[in-house]
């Protein structure tokens, strides 16, 4: 019994530290205290878009203004022309002026990721609207970045 | 000799729950955004203490599956696995009894793949089980010349 509340105690120590230490680090980082904010919702914070109506608005709708949610370095190795670069946990710092005025005078926007979970682009939609309220609804791919590379539609390299 | 307090038996649920909750934890310590959003949506927490359990929670997961997969601290890691799953099981229960279907989070990070809850419920049963039987039911030591 003694040795189950000893090695417990050792467990959650090293949780508390691991925990802490991780959540310092800027790209995962999460406020400490929720703030009781809503999870994002279809309809009302974003809509779910396939990657053909994607295309077509790309084709078809200037002012449209793609988002990219990856990394840099996935970013830089291939991405939809002219989009975005925005990451969830520094976006403040990332949404200068410029960026605001172009999100805000989109046609429309459309945030993509890297995979087919779409949960963080579902959060940048609902962050991006409380911050951006002229902003049109946004728009978020699903199949990421794969299924608009995989059906052969037009990608850009470079920084 | 119980056959739940086999030294054998013992190691293999350690190895299998071990695994289990390495691979759970493995996308949420990466990322674990997602998770709050996961969390809420069971609807038990008030808003503040969601991101606290989305920071911490990941690395208790990651520690029990380290420490029941390695054998180092294998006492604590079955008690902590004990404690996690009768509180997943607790959070569905209450959701499935609402009659509320909910994203698990168990091994998704996504917060649309939401499953029955009774169905989730009976998945997790097997696995709280396990970690009962690792936690009250310690090997005994296997006598040397037994037959």
């Amino acid at each position: 019994m003694r040795r189950v509340v000893w090695e417990s105690a050792v467990v959650l120590f090293l949780m508390l530290v691991l925990g802490t230490a991780s959540n310092l680090l800027p790209s995962r980082h999460l406020a400490w205290w929720g703030r009781g904010q809503e999870p994002p919702r279809a309809g009302q914070d974003f809509q779910l878009l396939d990657v053909d109506s994607a295309h077509a608005l790309w084709e078809s709708l200037p002012g449209t203004v793609f988002v990219d949610t990856r990394t840099q370095q996935e970013y830089a190795a291939g991405h939809v022309p002219q989009a975005l670069r925005l990451e969830l946990p520094s976006l403040d710092h990332m949404l200068d002026n410029a960026t605001r005025q172009r999100l805000g005078g989109a046609a429309a926007v459309v945030i993509y990721g890297s995979s087919e979970e779409t949960d963080i682009e579902q959060l940048l939609a609902q962050a991006l609207r409380q911050r951006i309220p002229e902003m049109p609804l946004p728009y978020v791919l699903l199949g990421g970045f794969a299924h608009w590379q995989g059906a052969g539609f037009p990608t850009e390299q470079g920084p | 000799m119980s056959w739940w307090r086999h030294p054998w038996v013992h190691r293999i649920l350690s190895w299998v729950l071990g695994a289990i909750f390495l691979y759970a934890a493995v996308p949420k310590v990466l990322d674990p955004r997602p998770l709050v959003t996961i969390i809420w949506g069971y609807r038990l927490l008030p808003p503040g203490p969601v991101n606290l359990v989305a920071i911490y929670m990941p690395f208790l997961e990651l520690l029990v599956g380290l420490g029941l997969l390695t054998g180092v601290l294998r006492r604590g890691a079955a008690f902590w696995a004990f404690f996690l799953l009768s509180v997943f099981e607790l959070a569905l229960l209450v959701n499935a009894v609402r009659g509320v279907n909910v994203a698990c989070g168990c091994f998704s990070q996504s917060a649309t793949d939401v499953h029955n809850a009774w169905l989730l419920v009976l998945r997790d049963l097997p696995m709280w089980l396990g970690a009962g039987v690792l936690l009250f039911f310690p090997p005994e030591p296997q006598r040397q010349g037994a037959r």
